[in-house]
């Protein structure tokens, strides 16, 4: 089985966020970039089913940082790993980027495709349902678990609720994962220093197959809205005030 | 123009979202558009007794399937389309939605917005409002038209459940296209409730990321148990294994309204508030002034959430002896 995984450098949004003073982007500048999570689990899934039922595992990376993280997946078990070019300051759009990865799945022979279920940056629509549609094979997303069967793959979707869907998915196919199978492996320094020697191989980009989606006319901040209560940093006072509001709201001590 | 609104559920019952989608339908609707409610599964029934607020319903029945996936709900769709005529999709951000809506605007080469807040028409195009960066940023966008809309659980209200009349429902038979699909649903898996029933607690003190490590979701449980609530996480939590499935609150977890919601170093993604921002009373502990959980929370704390535990735990365990 052919694997194709792809990950995005997403910045990391845990911080503040700044925009640009055009108001049309975020202020890149300072901000860290990490691996996109859902990727990361789509990356585990890969490599769970490589050492379940063997397979050759290609990864595509694009965005700030992208050789590191590559290197990564070479240390956890990749078998060739190929950086993307990005537009710089640009968000990554799964809709442009889609054209590249169907480029890719085909030069590459791939029987399977995986990604993360989405990113914070794709505003214009999701990758592996975009893929699934332009190859013309099935896709689901929002997977929590992999397995493969003879020439097929049980795949379970969350669907919300505590309610699970698994279906018997027919290969070649596209999976948007969610949670890996396995939680994502840790990877010692040792083999990311044996790992830093793989060779990354340079991918190319192809042009978008999709018509404009939408302009953004703007990006702003939301304003806190101001309607919680602010009970302040410290937190033995908060933990009175806390006490109190219990109380106030018929759930004190009894 | 067509203004299609997707419902989905599954076992021929159609979920509450689905109402939402024909209020945002409804809202764009101007004299002599249609609001055209798509409905997949395996009986038309349930929808046709809740879309009244549409001026039509298309049913695809395919009578075996108790889940019709999503690569057939999209084709399908993509037919009734073709039919019917070209104009707005609005599909509701779920586990069938995500993949439904760039498939749908894959193959008619539509553009796409997801994550939408808000919309507003503006003569041939949209104006909408959706979030990026877990709705850490906000962003205003011009939609020409036709196009597909991914829309926000929670940002249009639920359209009255009324039915609709039996000579505006069109049913159009996709067994054979559901049989021919090459995912196909195997298992349903449906909770057992017995453990834990987040929905039935009344106090839920839920942990987030900022929890650090599993060790110290020990000390949450011992506050938890202290103010005779039940312990929940957010995705990343349940995902590393630190508490079980059926204690995630959220889009993929539990909704739950208890009396009293405390969020401890949540940062309040649009997935986590969906399931939580009915709760009567929310008190929400994050270092950062900015997460977005604070616009949902009627109490916030901006301090450490360690320190916050172990000043609570101490004085809940004095009042209480
Ligand atoms: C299809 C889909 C379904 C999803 N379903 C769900 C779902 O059901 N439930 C869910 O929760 N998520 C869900 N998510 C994930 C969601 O998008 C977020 O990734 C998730 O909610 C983030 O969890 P968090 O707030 O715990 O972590 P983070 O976003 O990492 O936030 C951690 C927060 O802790 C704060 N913090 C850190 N240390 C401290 C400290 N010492 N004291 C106080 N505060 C601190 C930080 O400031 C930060 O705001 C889903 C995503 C997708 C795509
Ligand atoms: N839901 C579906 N899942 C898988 N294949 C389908 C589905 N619907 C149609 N097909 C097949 O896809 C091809 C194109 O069908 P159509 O979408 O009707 O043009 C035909 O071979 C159909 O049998």
């Amino acid at each position: 089985m052919n694997i194709l995984v792809i990950l995005r450098m997403m910045p990391d949004a845990t911080g503040e966020l700044l925009l640009t003073e055009d108001g049309l982007g975020i202020d890149r500048e300072w901000l860290d970039f990490q691996l996109n999570d859902f990727d990361d689990h789509a990356l585990e899934d890969a490599i769970l089913l490589k050492e379940a039922s063997g397979a050759k595992v290609t990864v595509l990376a694009i965005g700030e940082g992208a050789n590191r993280v590559l290197q990564m997946a070479a240390a956890r078990g990749a078998d060739e790993v190929i950086a993307l070019p990005g537009e710089e300051d640009e968000l990554i759009s799964s809709r442009d980027l889609a054209a590249t990865v169907v480029d890719f799945a085909r030069s590459k022979s791939a029987d399977l495709v995986v990604c993360g279920v989405q990113s914070s940056e794709d505003l214009f629509g999701q990758l592996a349902p975009y893929v699934g549609a332009m190859l013309e094979w099935p896709h689901v997303s929002g997977t929590n678990r992999i397995q493969a069967s003879g020439d097929r793959l049980h795949v379970t979707q969350e669907r919300g609720a505590g309610v699970s869907v698994t279906y018997e998915v027919a290969l070649p196919a596209v999976l948007g994962v969610q949670t890996a199978t396995k939680a994502p492996r840790y990877v010692s320094g040792s083999k990311l220093r044996e790992a830093s020697k793989t060779p990354i191989g340079k991918g190319e980009r192809q042009a978008s197959s999709f018509a404009l989606s939408a302009t953004i006319g703007g990006l702003h901040i939301p304003e806190q809205n101001g309607s919680a209560l602010q009970l302040g940093d410290d937190a033995e006072h908060v933990a009175e005030r806390i006490v109190a509001i219990l109380e106030s709201n018929g759930m004190g001590r009894n | 123009m067509k203004i299609y609104a997707c419902t989905e559920g599954r076992s021929g019952q159609v979920d509450a979202v689905s109402l939402e989608m024909i209020t945002a339908a409804r809202g764009l609707a101007r004299d002599g558009d249609d609001v055209i409610a798509f409905f997949a599964g395996s009986a038309a029934e349930d929808a046709a007794s809740k879309v009244g607020a549409a001026d039509r319903l298309v049913a695809a029945i395919a009578s075996q399937a108790d889940i019709v996936v999503a690569e057939t709900y999209a084709r399908q769709l993509c037919h009734v389309i073709a039919v019917e005529g070209d104009g707005i999709v609005m599909v509701p951000y779920s586990a069938n939605g995500l993949d439904v809506a760039s498939s749908v605007a894959a193959r008619l080469n539509w553009p796409l917005v997801s994550y939408v807040e808000r919309i507003t028409h503006d003569g041939g195009s949209l104006s909408v409002v959706a979030q990026l960066y877990g709705g850490k940023v906000l962003a205003d966008c011009s939609v020409p038209l036709p196009a597909v809309l991914m829309i926000n659980p929670g940002a249009f209200k639920e359209a009255e459940a009324t039915p609709i009349a039996a000579d505006r429902v069109t049913t159009i038979d996709i067994s054979e296209h559901a049989a021919a699909s090459r995912a196909r649903p195997i298992a349903i898996g449906l909770p057992d409730f017995s453990d834990v029933d987040l929905k039935a607690a009344d106090r839920i003190v839920c942990v987030g990321r900022g929890i650090g490590d599993e060790a110290s979701i020990d000390l949450a449980r011992d506050l938890a148990a202290l103010l005779g609530a039940e312990i929940a996480g957010s995705r990343p939590v349940v995902d590393n294994g630190w508490l079980s499935k059926l204690r995630q609150v959220g889009k993929s977890g539990q909704k739950v309204k208890p009396k009293l919601y405390m969020a401890l170093g949540i940062s309040g993604a649009p997935e986590h508030l969906e399931g939580m921002a009915q709760s009567d009373v929310i008190i929400a502990v994050n270092t950062d002034p900015k997460a977005p959980i604070f616009n949902v929370a009627h109490y916030g704390a901006t301090c450490d959430l360690f320190d916050l535990m172990s000043s609570l735990s101490e004085r809940l365990k004095a009042s209480g002896s």
